[in-house]
């Protein structure tokens, strides 16, 4: 940012009005660094690791930054101030229409978006960067003293980063997202640029051409402002089919919350967790049919499940005295716990005085815990990766069987008996390796499909319950024996169970469903 | 101690490690701690630094001088036999090459390797080895039948290897599937052949090639590859696929720190045909491993020997007297003198060779008899997260860089029952400095800063991952420095006259120790540990 040369000396007595100086820095320095958060924080929230997309964010944005001063050099002494003009209504642009361009990108063409991203924040920030430079020599060639020009300029230009700073993460993309922010300080750029042109309307060539330019602009980032908030529920609904009412990067997963009339739907990493509409099917079956059984249980344990539905269904039973439920996820707890929405779908069960929630590894939680439970319900997501894999296998089984009462039974989510028939039977026969007596069953849920169930017990010996106490919208005692029973096509297959040193379970996980054509 | 003050500490102390600082890492600040074990206490045995006057005396029947899995062993057998007439003196390094080390990761303690990190799938002869798992829980039954269960948490879980090749990761260690007809031919071949040397017996019935060493066959005809180098064995059996050379030059720096070149063909084939044992709940080759490697087993071992019979200190000087054996050893407290009935030697054979002025009476002349001994660096990462990897190719225990230098890295967290991956782990680089004679390369080591050091070790990871993505993600490193990490069993190793005079040797003084052997492994030091407390016990 040095002054130039060649600087014309400036003309006495035409001194410019100081509010509008500090005005136009500050907003140009405001606008700067909201681009650049913008990108930060869409690109964290779009591909995770916060720490590294806002790293190579800003480092990208600020070298660009330096180009774009450098590049100012090259602007000729007698064009700056159009140039300034030209410049602004381009970042106001740009820069206003980046967040939506983004998303809308990101939710049909997953491939090109990093070097959009990138080239987006390069040409932002090269423009941003002859900003103001060029400023600096505009009121220069009009202004005396150099040294008081450049400490005001730059007090002006810090204090509207610190403003922006502050205002982004606590007012502006909390209460408006980021769509709407991008074209707000687009519009404040453009409104700087048309300012600075009627200012200086007697030295501006082709001063017509360029308030038209400039007001069109204005109209284009106002309608984009009205209709951004469509325009990326749209770009959602690209994503999960319908719109996301809610959606969070958690350091372990990516949850989504979508809805479609009164069909509320959670994804974790784009996988169909439940449906509002059928859930109480997959739910009741998971838990009733061991739960009726056991008059006598006081202590149930829900490992996964952090929705709170299945805890929703344990609590029906009365005799039920604690449930503990272990799930790693805190925003996922937090999610079903206080969104008032959310906690309805699961009766305000995380809630309840007779419900302990505990954000922990269950793996982790089951080694250094010692106590023990009636009723085990093992909620995990499907056996897709080596990672999960290891919650269905032996050893896994066993530790939980450390955690059961005498008489206690086990039920794990085993998948589905008809698109993974070799993956459900391993994960029983993983069941009866570790010791266990198995009792599979499977139910219809229609958002997922036929889905499966082992209940697993220590003595042999376990009916299905022929009646039950609690209300029921889907279990009734035909039903009930109709679950217990595999017709021909669904029957046990000779598979392996899965031993940590081999995993077959994944494998067999992994051909199973590819094998689906969904 | 931080990098920083490592650097200084260790000028201050003549360590070796020249001065000028850290050039490249510096800016990112990562802490790295570089360990020598037993390097200043062993230079100064070999600059004949003058004896300390001892000021106290203890006395025991039987003196165990060393600490490491020979040593351990032998205080094991000893106490677990109902003796409690021992000492075990630590030596420099309690638990030896099988030491273990921890970080204290932000999400808590992090167990990690400094040296052995697995154990095969013991033979029928590892009796002792079996013995041992079975007390600490490994073998869940019938410790010395065909197949044992095994617990599950010790065998290594899937996926357990991958290989770098060809720009990508594939599952295994061999790249049979990547390579064209005629060599993947050679591959299987090569491995039929082995399986079949597994199940020979030699003319006196005994195994051809067996672990412990000891129980192999005598079989002249067979011993006579001890002559031979395992590359020209290769040759002259016809196998030249290039693939197969890299794979079996990975396989022979991992086991013995130096390549199929300066490896006798008899070592060469040991490794492959001598071990064969089965699980009843594993695959054959499947190996056991645990966060912290082998110092799981050193850990058990130790923790069945009284704490009252373990001794800090080191051995100055070893001599025989009248009554029996007395060794004058230096602790932190000082100079002191142990007298005892025995000793058992279950230091290293070249620290062994200053501190025993008469070894050349047991048959052993260091200057014709010491094996040459690899130098190894085994650095630990203590990593924020995982690296990003392929979808198709997850994270192993073991990943290896096909005809890299360095002989790939473990993962210390891979053994835990976790729903999701930790928010930190451990990865553990291995690397044996086989470029060049192992004295040269001691030599050199002495010169490299903290930062060469890490480079030789990150050689793998940053072709894994990249220079950025690796330095973003550490934390810290470890890393630990082996100038004689292990025996390399070259040609003539096994007819080595000393070896066998101190394998033999049942005098006041008896000698334990990998090297006794000519290669290290965990089974072979056990054996040496094991039989000398039962000739130390009957006296
Ligand atoms: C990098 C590396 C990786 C390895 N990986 C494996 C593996 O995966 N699996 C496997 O089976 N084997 C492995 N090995 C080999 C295995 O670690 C060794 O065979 C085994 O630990 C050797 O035990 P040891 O008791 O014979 O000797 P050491 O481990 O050398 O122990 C010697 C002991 O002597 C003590 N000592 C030294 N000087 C004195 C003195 N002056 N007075 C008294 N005591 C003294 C030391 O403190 C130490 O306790 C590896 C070795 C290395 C170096």
């Amino acid at each position: 940012m040095h002054p130039p040369q060649n600087a014309a000396p400036p003309p006495a007595g035409n001194r410019l009005p100081d509010r509008l100086l500090i005005l136009s820095v500050f907003i140009v320095a405001s606008c700067g660094l909201a681009y650049e958060l913008i990108a930060g924080a869409l690109s964290s929230y779009l591909l995770g690791d916060s720490v590294l997309q806002f790293s190579s964010i800003i480092g990208c944005y600020l070298f660009a930054m330096g180009v774009g001063s450098h590049l100012s050099k090259y602007v000729d002494d007698r064009d700056v101030l159009a140039r300034f003009i030209d410049i602004e209504l381009l970042v106001g642009l740009i820069g206003g229409v980046s967040a939506t361009l983004l998303f809308l990108l990101f939710a049909w063409m997953a491939a090109p978006f990093r070097t959009t991203l990138y080239a987006l924040v390069f040409i932002l920030g090269v423009l941003v960067g002859m900003e103001i430079p060029l400023v600096m020599r505009v009121l220069h060639s009009r202004q005396a003293s150099f040294s008081e020009l450049v400490s005001r300029v730059l007090t002006f230009d810090y204090l509207g980063a610190l403003a922006v700073s502050l205002l982004f993460p606590l007012v502006l993309a909390p209460k408006l997202g980021l769509s709407r922010t991008g074209f707000l300080f687009g519009m404040a750029n453009v409104a700087v640029a048309l300012w600075t042109l009627w200012y200086y309307r007697h030295e501006i060539p082709r001063l017509r051409s360029r308030l038209t330019r400039g007001a069109l602009v204005m109209a284009f980032l106002a309608g984009g402002l009205v209709v951004s908030e469509k325009l990326t529920h749209w770009a959602e609904r690209g994503l999960f089919g319908d719109e996301v009412i809610f959606a969070t990067t958690t350091p372990y997963q990516r949850i989504a919350v979508t809805r479609w009339k009164d069909d509320t739907r959670l994804h974790i990493n784009g996988n169909l967790q439940f449906s509002s509409r059928d859930e109480h099917r997959y739910h009741e079956a998971l838990v009733h049919p061991a739960l009726q059984t056991l008059p006598w249980a006081r202590s149930v344990l829900v490992l996964g499940g952090g929705d709170g539905l299945a805890v929703r269904e344990v609590l029906r039973h009365a005799q039920v005295e604690r449930v503990t439920l272990v799930d790693l996820d805190p925003a996922m707890t937090d999610l079903f716990t206080r969104n008032e929405y959310l906690s309805g779908l699961n009766g305000q069960a995380l809630s309840n005085l007779r419900v302990t929630v505990i954000n922990a590894d269950a793996g982790q939680w089951l080694e250094t815990h010692s106590e023990v439970f009636d009723l085990i319900i093992a909620d995990f997501p499907d056996p897709s990766s080596f990672g999960l894999g290891k919650l269905y296998s032996v050893p896994m089984y066993r530790l939980m069987g450390k955690h059961l009462s005498a008489r206690g039974v086990l039920v794990v989510q085993s998948t589905s008996p008809w698109f993974a028939p070799r993956s459900f039977w391993c994960i029983d026969a993983t069941l009866r390796e570790a010791g266990f007596h198995t009792h599979p069953y499977h139910a219809h849920v229609p958002s997922f499909g036929e889905w499966g169930f082992n209940l697993a017990t220590r003595q042999p010996g376990y009916t299905p319950p022929t009646a039950y106490s609690v209300p029921t919208r889907y279990l009734d005692a035909e039903t009930t024996r109709l679950m217990f029973q595999f017709p021909p096509d669904m029957q046990r297959l000779p598979v392996d169970p899965n031993h940590l040193n081999d995993q077959r379970l994944v494998h067999y996980f992994q051909q199973d469903w590819s094998n689906v054509v969904r | 101690m931080e990098r920083r003050g490592f650097l200084r500490a260790s000028g201050a102390a003549g360590l070796g490690l020249a001065l000028p600082a850290c050039r490249p890492l510096q800016g990112l600040g990562i802490p790295v701690r570089v360990h020598q074990p037993g390097l200043v206490e062993g230079h100064r045995l070999r600059d004949g630094t003058p004896l300390p006057t001892p000021t106290r005396e203890l006395r025991t029947g039987v003196a165990i001088l060393g600490s490491g899995v020979a040593g351990l062993t032998a205080a094991w057998r000893l106490a677990r036999d109902g003796h409690d007439d021992f000492l075990l003196l630590d030596g420099p390094e309690p638990d030896g090459n099988a030491a273990g080390g921890r970080f204290d990761s932000p999400s808590g303690p992090l167990l990690h390797p400094c040296g052995a990190h697995y154990l095969p799938l013991p033979s029928m002869e590892s009796r002792g080895v079996r013995a041992l798992l079975f007390e600490l829980g490994v073998i869940k039954a019938e410790p010395f039948s065909e197949h044992p269960r095994f617990s599950e948490t010790a065998l290594v879980h899937a996926p357990d290897e991958r290989l770098f090749f060809d720009g990508a990761w594939h599952e295994g260690l061999l790249p049979t599937e990547q390579v064209n007809a005629e060599e993947a031919g050679q591959h299987r071949r090569f491995l039929a052949e082995m399986a079949d040397l597994t199940r020979r017996r030699g003319r006196d019935g005994l195994r051809l090639f067996c672990v412990p060493k000891a129980l192999s066959s005598v079989d002249a005809e067979w011993r006579q590859l001890d002559a031979l180098p395992f590359r020209d064995w290769l040759v002259a059996r016809g196998y030249s696929a290039p693939s197969l050379h890299t794979w079996l030059d990975y396989v022979c720096r991992d086991e013995y720190g130096a390549g199929p070149e300066h490896v006798s063909a008899w070592a060469g084939l040991h490794y492959f045909a001598g071990r064969g044992g089965h699980a009843a709940n594993a695959a054959d080759g499947t190996v056991l491993t645990w966060p912290e490697g082998l110092a799981f087993l050193t850990r058990g071992l130790r923790a069945r020997v009284p704490t009252a019979r373990q001794q800090a200190g080191h051995a100055l000087q070893v001599d025989e007297t009248r009554e029996g054996v007395r060794i004058l050893c230096q602790d932190a407290a000082g100079a002191f003198l142990v007298h005892a009935r025995r000793a058992i030697c279950a230091m290293p054979l070249h620290v062994a060779a200053r501190v025993v002025p008469h070894l050349r009476d047991y048959g052993f002349d260091p200057a014709r008899h010491l094996p040459a001994q690899a130098p190894w660096l085994v650095a630990n990462f203590l990593l924020d997260g995982f690296p990003a990897e392929p979808p198709d190719a997850p994270l192993a225990w073991d990943n290896v860089i096909h005809g890299s230098p360095g002989l790939g890295w473990v993962v210390s967290t891979h053994q835990w029952l976790r729903a999701a991956k930790p928010a930190h782990t451990v990865f553990t680089a291995y690397r044996a400095l086989a470029g060049q004679a192992p004295a040269e390369a001691r030599r050199q080591l002495l010169t490299l800063t903290g930062d060469e050091l890490l480079e030789l070790a990150a050689v793998d990871l940053k072709q894994a991952y990249g220079a950025f993505e690796l330095w973003r993600r550490t934390r810290a490193v470890h890393i630990t420095v082996r100038g004689h990490g292990m025996a390399i069993p070259g040609c003539g190793s096994l007819t080595n006259p000393g070896l066998t005079a101190l394998q033999a040797a049942d005098g006041r003084l008896l000698f334990a120790h990998a090297d006794l052997s000519g290669y290290s492994v965990f089974e072979e030091a056990s054996w040496w540990g094991e039989r000398a407390a039962r000739l130390a016990a009957n006296s």
